[in-house]
């Protein structure tokens, strides 16, 4: 279990107990002196990933104080037990082998492409119910009966982008650089296929390394290519250096990229040269959904700011939802909390009505369908773009 | 077609060598001086890094005053770790492993302690990454890019007269040359190493702060950044400082030119072949064919000084 690294386990460990005694002391007095009903959550609250991570275990904690003020599932309050995964999959086996066999839970969030996919086995070999929730690898939705998703796949926004890029901006050449890890790899390649399928053409696609900070010389490859428009499929921390360097080298070409550029520290650190940028967001905006609304109050009440990557913590937010149904489901068909009766809770249930992100159906293919939003930079703030159902 | 990218690749390398060369300059200095391959640096980076990232971001002062406070408590570290560390263990008579797993532990503690402090999100200097450019004869150019070039040029020639013309400058030099001798000539090698400490950490904080108003800071970055400063610095040869800055300029230069023939993602295999061939093939560092360095004159027993 031990990482070696003992300052940052022991901030791992003071994180996760802050937030799980944050989330029990909320409970109701009505529902204290019932057995609790446990659900894990494996997120990055260390490591360059925190800032997302962060935010997302504070959404899954709000949602399941909200449920506990109403009673919890039949009077039983939910209790959250968070492990800390620094978005590393050897981390995330840790927090996993911690949940499962200490903390006991049948059902854990878990999210980013690496973990998900190294924790797999895991949860397939203790089955015990793995959801992921914010992973957009395709892989995901091939890793074992015990791995599910609540988040729709890479090819799903990533497909939308492509299509709208070339059907309704009427691109027909582009570009795309990505990161050199998973995500990256997976969402560059389904952009690019997509793109020439409709019958665009990509004129340059290139990777970067996860440590780089100079991109002149892959930039100045994708400027003599001339594109129409470049997509990146990077992460919050260099997908603005990109884009600047970009501007910098005078590439006037619009943007795109997926969810992980929905991030407000980006425009502030563009600032005009975001202008014209496009996101996807896999959840619903203010506009499309009245509780979203309240949520982003919450937040700047409670918070003094927006979440980072609003999209994930509306997901997370309502992950304590799906497993307050499970636990209603078995509670009514007197079943034993377990991994293997979670999983055939969430098979049998198969349609979920969520607070925050709306209607969630799982597919027997381990698979979702959502509509896909897309925003776009607009006078230094994210604005809707357009919806693709 | 091809030119003027050669020569916005050349330009945009060279100014990004700039950094490189103050932590390579920073580096290679103590190794000189104090004879010690000094991995405690990317502490003093981080340290320097997060001081002025307080100061201007938490505090809201100025930036030269956060850059000075900055350069303060770096060397204030740097001097801890001189007194605290290094001279216990030469007490000790510690072996040089003892002195290199010293240094390499107090980088990573810091780096935790970082992390503990500020968190692991990365950060940059200020809110905006983006610097005013112009474009001059196809190239270009940014303001970031010429004060990068400026900051380290006139850092160089400041070091440069430091060690000619000033004394204590030229005690560093005696010192490098042969300490115990130096301290027969009445030259205190503690002082020397002390301020050999607070070059660097002026150095490192020049470094970090063109470092961080370009890129995103991890508490974690400095070590990356240190694979640099030490390539540098046994590529130019032990106790040449000028000459590990210059291969500090190359070995950036070549990893920008790398894109021209290999994939982005394997920039950084470029730094480790580097790192490999010059510690196989180069032990002592470097030299241009038909450069000979000039002979250094034995130096004086300290019977013949007496006479």
């Amino acid at each position: 279990m031990s990482d070696n690294r003992p300052a940052s386990l022991r901030r791992r460990t003071l994180l996760a107990t802050a937030m799980a005694g944050v989330a029990s002391t909320s409970l109701p007095a009505i529902a204290q002196d019932k057995p609790k009903l446990r659900l894990g959550v494996a997120l990055p609250l260390t490591g360059s990933q925190a800032l997302f991570g962060t935010d997302q275990v504070r959404a899954a904690q709000w949602g399941a104080e909200d449920i506990n003020r109403k009673g919890g599932v039949n009077g039983q309050p939910l209790e959250m037990i968070v492990q800390d995964t620094q978005a590393d999959p050897q981390t995330g086996i840790n927090a996993f082998n911690h949940l499962i066999g200490v903390d006991k839970v049948p059902v854990i969030a878990v999210a980013w492409s690496s973990v998900v996919q190294a924790t797999a086995p895991v949860a397939t070999r203790d089955t015990t119910l793995a959801l992921s929730i914010g992973a957009s690898s395709t892989k995901v939705a091939h890793l074992g009966d015990y791995v599910y998703t609540t988040y729709p796949l890479a090819n799903v926004d990533v497909t939308a982008l492509a299509k709208y890029v070339y059907n309704t901006l009427g691109k027909r050449t582009g570009a795309v650089l990505y990161i050199n890890n998973e995500s990256g790899l997976e969402g560059g390649r389904v952009f690019r296929d997509v793109f020439t399928q409709l019958g665009g053409k990509i004129v340059a696609y290139e990777a970067y390394d996860p440590t780089a900070t100079d991109f002149t010389g892959m930039l100045l490859k994708v400027r003599v290519a001339d594109p129409e428009i470049i997509h990146i499929q990077g992460l919050t921390a260099d997908t603005p250096q990109v884009i600047a360097q970009m501007r910098q080298l005078g590439m006037q070409q619009r943007v795109t990229s997926y969810s992980a550029g929905y991030n407000p520290q980006l425009i502030k650190q563009l600032g005009a040269a975001a202008e014209g940028f496009i996101v996807t967001s896999l959840a619903p905006g203010p506009g499309d959904n009245p509780n979203v609304a309240a949520f982003i109050e919450r937040w700047k009440k409670e918070m003094g700011r927006a979440p980072n990557g609003l999209p994930y913590t509306q997901y997370l937010y309502d992950y304590p939802y799906i497993v307050s149904s499970i636990y209603a489901w078995l509670a009514k068909n007197n079943l034993p909390v377990s991994g293997e009766n979670f999983r055939k809770g969430l098979v049998e249930i198969r349609e979920f009505d969520l607070p925050m992100t709306g209607k969630l159906v799982v597919n027997p293919d381990h698979t979702v369908d959502k509509p896909v939003y897309l925003l776009t930079v607009k006078d230094g703030a994210f604005v809707p773009l357009a919806t693709i159902s | 077609m091809m030119l003027p990218i050669l020569a916005q690749i050349f330009w945009t390398g060279f100014a990004n060598a700039a950094y490189y060369v103050l932590f390579t300059i920073a580096f290679a200095l103590i190794v000189k001086v104090v004879q010690l391959w000094n991995f405690a640096q990317a502490g003093m980076m981080g340290i320097a890094f997060y001081t002025m990232y307080t100061v201007i971001n938490f505090l809201e002062w100025p930036t030269w005053a956060a850059f000075l406070i900055g350069v303060a408590v770096t060397a204030a570290a740097g001097l801890l770790v001189e007194f605290y560390g290094l001279r216990t263990l030469r007490r000790r008579r510690s072996s040089n492993l003892m002195f290199f797993i010293f240094t390499l532990i107090f980088s990573e503690l810091i780096a935790y302690v970082l992390m503990f402090l500020f968190g692991t999100e990365p950060v940059t200097l200020f809110p905006s990454i983006l610097s005013p450019v112009r474009i001059i004869h196809g190239i270009a150019v940014t303001d970031w890019d010429l004060t990068a070039i400026a900051v380290t040029s006139a850092s160089l020639i400041a070091v440069w007269l430091f060690l000619q013309f000033h004394h204590e400058g030229q005690f560093l030099l005696a010192v490098a040359d042969n300490g115990r001798l130096a301290e027969l000539y009445g030259i205190s090698a503690q002082r020397a190493y002390l301020v050999a400490f607070a070059i660097a950490a002026v150095f490192s904080c020049e470094g970090m702060y063109l470092f961080g108003t370009r890129a995103a800071v991890l508490p974690t970055t400095p070590n990356d950044l240190m694979l640099f400063a030490v390539i540098g610095t046994l590529l130019g040869g032990m106790g040449r400082l000028f000459a590990a800055a210059a291969a500090a300029v190359v070995l950036a230069l070549v990893q920008s030119y790398s894109v021209l023939v290999i994939a982005s993602k394997w920039q950084g295999l470029v730094l480790y072949g580097f790192l490999f061939v010059v510690i196989v093939l180069f032990p002592r560092g470097f030299r241009l064919p038909g450069f000979r360095a000039r002979r250094a004159i034995p130096a004086p027993t300290p019977a013949q000084a007496k006479v």
